[in-house]
Order: C-alpha cells, then sequence, then structure tokens
C-alpha cells in the first residue's frame, strides 16, 4: 500500500498540466538581443498573454500581425508577451525582421524550453491569457486567426475591468 | 531497502517508456520542421528530371499514380 501511494505521487508529478485556473508559472528569461531581463512577477497587475512561438512554426508566422495589432490596441493594463523557443536567436530575429514591422511587444528567448515544459505546452503555438492575479484563464491552443482575436479582445476587456486582489 | 530498490527499478521500467516521456515534444520539432527533412529533397528539380527522362528515354506515362500508362485511354 505505502509503494502505491509512492507510486501514485510520482505519477502524478510526472503527468502534472499547467490548467485554467492554475497560477502561471513563473520565469526569467532574457529578451533576444540579451540586454534585458523579465519575469513572470513583474507583470502581474497586468493581464498577460504569454504566446510561445518559434520562426520554424508556420501557425506562429501567421498569428504574429494579429499579435501586433492586439498590442497596438491594448496599451493599458496589457502585455503580450511572445516567447521565442529556437535554439537559436539569430532564427528568431530574422523571423521578426521578415514581418516589416515594429514589434510593440516584448519578446524573449527561451532555447533551453524550460517555459514550454513548465506551461506543458501541447502544441506549437500555444499562447495563455493570464488575469492581473496571475491565474491561468484561458490556453489557446494552435494559430490565432483574425477571428479568434476579436474573441480574444472580448475577453481580455473583461479581465482588464476585474480589479487585482 | 532491497524491495525499494526493486520498487524504483520497477518504477523507472514503466515510467521510462511511458508515451510522455518518449515522445518528441511539440516544441522540440525544430529540426523536423527543416525543410532538408522533406522526403524528396530535390523536389524542385522533378519535373525538370522528368523532362529529361521523356527526352532520353522517348517514353511517357507511367510515373505517376494516376493510369497505369497501359496507353488505353
Amino acid at each position: 500500500m505505502k509503494y502505491l501511494l509512492l507510486y501514485s505521487l510520482l505519477t502524478f508529478f510526472l503527468f502534472a498540466e499547467v490548467n485554467v485556473g492554475d497560477k502561471a508559472p513563473n520565469f526569467t528569461l532574457k529578451t533576444l538581443d540579451g540586454k534585458q531581463i523579465h519575469t513572470m512577477q513583474e507583470f502581474k497587475g497586468k493581464v498577460v498573454l504569454l504566446n510561445l512561438w518559434a520562426s520554424w512554426c508556420k501557425g506562429c508566422k501567421k498569428e504574429m500581425p494579429e499579435f501586433i495589432t492586439l498590442q497596438k490596441q491594448n496599451t493599458k493594463d496589457f502585455k503580450l508577451v511572445a516567447v521565442s523557443l529556437d535554439d537559436s536567436k539569430d532564427k528568431a530575429s530574422h523571423f521578426l525582421s521578415t514581418l516589416k514591422q515594429k514589434i510593440p511587444f516584448t519578446v524573449l528567448h527561451d532555447s533551453k524550453k524550460h517555459l514550454a515544459k513548465a506551461y506543458s505546452c501541447s502544441a506549437m503555438p500555444s499562447s495563455y491569457l493570464i488575469d492581473k492575479n496571475g491565474v491561468i484563464q484561458q490556453i489557446l491552443i494552435g494559430s490565432l486567426n483574425h477571428n479568434d482575436i476579436k474573441v480574444l479582445q472580448e475577453k481580455i476587456n473583461a479581465l482588464k475591468k476585474k480589479e487585482k486582489r | 531497502m532491497k524491495k525499494l530498490l526493486s520498487f524504483i527499478l520497477v518504477f523507472l521500467l514503466i515510467v521510462g517508456c511511458s508515451e510522455i516521456l518518449t515522445r518528441v515534444k511539440p516544441y522540440e520539432k525544430e529540426h523536423f520542421a527543416d525543410p532538408k527533412m522533406t522526403l524528396n529533397i530535390l523536389e524542385g528539380r522533378t519535373e525538370h528530371e522528368g523532362h529529361i527522362f521523356l527526352i532520353r528515354e522517348a517514353s511517357a506515362g507511367g510515373d505517376s499514380t494516376f493510369q497505369g500508362g497501359c496507353g488505353c485511354r
């Protein structure tokens, strides 16, 4: 019985996943240029859309212009944090330069994929909508199109109105 | 102690083969997504190769899965 409990406990930790309602796992990551370090803590008090992307992922390329518009439309109480999971920073930088637009959101780099593991990323791209208290409110799997962003905007507006506890 | 060790061994054997550990995660597919990983790396040259084959071998048909090249169509 003791071993059975131990086995169950170990298996639980191995298969533990991040779900809606869970506290967003913390991170400390550098920007693409390596000059700044950002943590999850500093975004507390803001609605955050954490996007996991990579330059080799076609869906990520498709949704990026939508994210630029989303951040431009939400300058107050909202932060889009895009985390590149590319092995090389250069590939990610090249990818962003092909968009030929100024990137208004924070772009971080996680070559070791710690963040993807912590958020149990199940598809590329994946986005996590986090409220002002750092709680995951929605997990968006796959590329987001214009209509998805419209729905997401409504959700962001509702979360912005909620007071921080 | 022996029991605990055997438990750990069995645990590692069972969990080590679990799909969650052996599966390539979506964020680990960078090298799979590389263009050089496509099955036909000379895809761009296929049409050209077909043209050369047609001229040199003076033959047509049978190079696709559509129809059998029997000339009955």
